[in-house]
């Protein structure tokens, strides 16, 4: 009786085009899935509770706004211990803010992304702002994850950005900005898809030949396990073997 | 704690300069002195002419009553095996909540990983989830949106698939140079078992999913980092798992308990444990870690999104990195393949650093996506040589050399590397890692 009752709230309320009257709904039911009594349909309560993600094309993101301001209140209080008052520490987690520049913002490409030297930074890579705006809601802050406001969250996110030098000072987030935002990212243009190992039958990279014999004229060590690196891993001689 | 064969096993263990010395000296038996002396009899020593001390005295396991039945109630490993241990790189990453801890490839046979050994990768720690009140949602372009409990997945059309499982960091220290010792820590992001659960296409035909729009899935894990990947439509629909068993036991906490997705082929971020939800959608998602990681960083600063498929890859796990061979003569030579794109077709060997292969005998079963065991015969003569292993998988692509990648993807990379890996014999029969060109 439970599991029915269930079922009949759900379906009344949840199917748009297809939503019944309770009456209807136990003369005619509607969809009832391959395999009858096995699971229930979601309540449109139980699915606001986890449709969280945010796509880049903004679907999921909910109306909200906050401040640069707003945002570095907050970032002092629960980010900057693991990612440093200016999002530059390397000390917990790898740097956020760093390595990018007023052109890379006009060009679209961060150009120290093909520096070695330079330590890649979340914002050199970012090339969403969805992303952002999506991870700081479902997992920060580190300890309490989802513990932010919808606010909060555009709070964060804008001061963030500030630090990076894409948002001014003065910047309101929200959710009718945000495009506007993602236009200024420095690494709007810097990712593809343009590769073969996105689908099983995607075209490798490279071609070796199963070759069997005399296959090198030479053979060149071009590189081997530092004399410091030997023993620097866990479970070597001094703790001793498997027998 | 001598070797049981000549061929020292010590999971990382490089020879110390008296050691090699001792060995360059023509004393390759320095390890029975350190026995003898372990053993610490007396009068082993002096009936040493006799016999084996091991044979000749009776232990005491041959003269006394041994344990009960259910002294332990989940059995545990021999105490003789306590350092095959999953272990972290020092300095790889510094929160244990985001981390990684290593497969010891080199102490396991066939191709089944133990479950207490297969290796972890937790974004924001790992949960030992109540099963009772675990949920998976489908949702999205679907029907009927549905909410299923662990007793309705288990009541579905079951199946059980062996596969491997592999981050795509796996061997990513390497890129740059050589910079890690053993063969745990360049391939051990690496496990493999048998998963038992519901087909995802199951559970989306079950909601009545969108063929004409529904052209990606997305997967959300249930902890902290509510973990997030997009898969496509194609894949999802293929050979993709919904799993609550592994090795014919319930998930580890650690590895998803109580539920996980299981994608074959594909690296294992995308396996998302703790499973929650999955969201029927358009378009792919962009997630944290299909964004700002797990993104391949090529020469020119491009990085590639969704890069995912785990190519043809090998390695040999014995002799390998900090294993010593302690005497010239015969040695079973053995190691692993995998491909994502299907099975195994062949693993050639060398033994001197690429110039000449010979084709290894595979170990059956030879399954699409799983890992294949692979032995070959060798005799060792004393002088130096370079191990390497090289696989081919069905659709005939050939694992490459590390600089063929290099020249397409740089350095920098941090992704896929699938190169060909030497094992360096010296003459002391220190076995260390290299690279060759």
């Amino acid at each position: 009786m439970f599991r029915f009752t269930e079922k009949t709230v759900s379906g009344t309320v949840s199917w748009g085009k297809l939503s019944l009257t309770p009456f209807l709904f136990l003369v005619v039911p509607a969809f009832a899935g391959t395999y009858p009594g096995v699971g229930r349909p979601a309540t449109p309560a139980e699915i606001a509770a986890w449709d969280i993600d945010v796509r880049p094309d903004f679907k999921g993101l909910p109306p909200g706004s906050g401040s640069v301001a707003q945002g570095q209140k907050i970032w002092d209080a629960k980010c900057a211990f693991c990612h440093g008052t200016f999002g530059e520490s390397n000390e917990v987690f790898t740097p956020l803010v760093g390595g990018t520049t007023a052109e890379d913002i006009k060009t679209g490409r961060v150009a120290s992304l093909t520096k070695p030297e330079v330590a890649r930074s979340t914002l050199m890579k970012l090339s969403t702002v969805s992303t952002l705006w999506d991870y700081v809601r479902r997992a920060m802050p580190w300890n309490a994850p989802k513990s932010l406001t919808t606010d909060e969250v555009y709070a964060v996110v804008a001061y963030l950005l500030n630090l990076g030098d894409i948002l001014p000072d003065d910047f309101v987030l929200s959710d009718r900005n945000i495009a506007e935002v993602q236009a200024r990212l420095p690494n709007r243009n810097g990712m593809t898809r343009n590769h073969g190992l996105w689908e099983v039958k995607g075209k490798p990279d490279v071609v070796n030949a199963p070759c069997m014999k005399d296959c090198t004229p030479e053979v060149k060590v071009g590189s081997e396990i530092p004399e410091h690196a030997r023993n620097d891993h866990p479970g070597n001689a001094s703790r001793r073997s498997r027998w | 704690m001598d070797p049981a064969g000549r061929l020292r096993r010590a999971p990382e263990h490089f020879l110390d300069p008296r050691q090699i010395a001792d060995v360059q000296s023509g004393r390759r038996d320095f390890l029975r002195g350190a026995f003898l002396a372990a053993a610490g009899v007396a009068a082993g020593a002096a009936r040493a002419a006799e016999g084996d001390p091991a044979i000749l005295e009776l232990p005491q396991h041959s003269k006394g009553l041994g344990q009960p039945v259910a002294e332990r109630g989940y059995g545990l490993p021999s105490e003789h095996e306590k350092n095959l241990q999953r272990r972290e790189s020092p300095g790889l990453t510094r929160v244990g909540g985001s981390s990684v801890s290593f497969t010891p490839l080199q102490g396991l046979f066939g191709i089944i990983t133990p479950n207490g050994l297969h290796f972890e990768r937790h974004h924001q720690g790992w949960w030992d989830i109540d099963p009772n009140s675990h949920r998976l949602m489908v949702m999205g372009l679907v029907r009927e949106a549905k909410v299923y409990t662990m007793d309705d997945l288990m009541r579905l059309p079951a199946v059980s698939r062996m596969h491997f499982i592999e981050c795509g960091a796996n061997t990513g220290m390497e890129w740059g140079n050589v910079a890690v010792p053993t063969v745990q820590y360049t391939h051990g992001m690496l496990s493999c078992c048998e998963f038992t659960g519901v087909k995802l296409s199951t559970l989306l035909d079950d909601c009545g999913f969108d063929r004409k729009n529904g052209k990606f899935v997305l997967a959300e894990g249930a902890d902290g980092s509510g973990l997030t990947r997009t898969l496509a439509m194609e894949r999802a629909l293929d050979d993709v798992m919904v799993a609550w068993a592994m090795n014919g036991e319930m998930l580890r906490p650690e590895n998803g308990y109580p539920l996980r997705l299981v994608a074959p082929g594909i690296q294992g971020v995308s396996w998302v444990k703790w499973l929650r939800r999955i969201e029927v959608g358009d378009q792919p998602w962009a997630t944290k870690d299909e964004t700002l990681h797990y993104v391949d960083l090529m020469p020119d600063g491009m990085l590639r999104q969704y890069s995912s498929i785990q190519e043809c890859k090998s390695v040999i796990t014995t002799p390998s990195g900090g294993q010593t061979l302690l005497d010239r003569g015969f040695q079973n030579v053995t190691g692993l393949a995998w491909s994502g794109r299907g099975k195994v077709k062949r693993v050639d060997v060398s033994f001197d650093g690429g110039r000449n292969w010979r084709t290894a005998r595979l170990e059956s079963p030879v399954l699409t996506k799983c890992l294949t065991r692979f032995n070959i015969d060798w005799v060792w003569d004393g002088r130096p040589a370079i191990l390497q292993s090289r696989a081919m998988d069905e659709t005939g692509y050939v694992q490459p050399k590390i600089n063929q990648l290099r020249a397409v993807r740089g350095r920098r990379s941090i992704y896929h590397n699938n190169a060909i890996q030497s094992w360096r014999v010296g003459e002391a029969g220190d076995v260390s890692n290299v690279q060759v060109y």
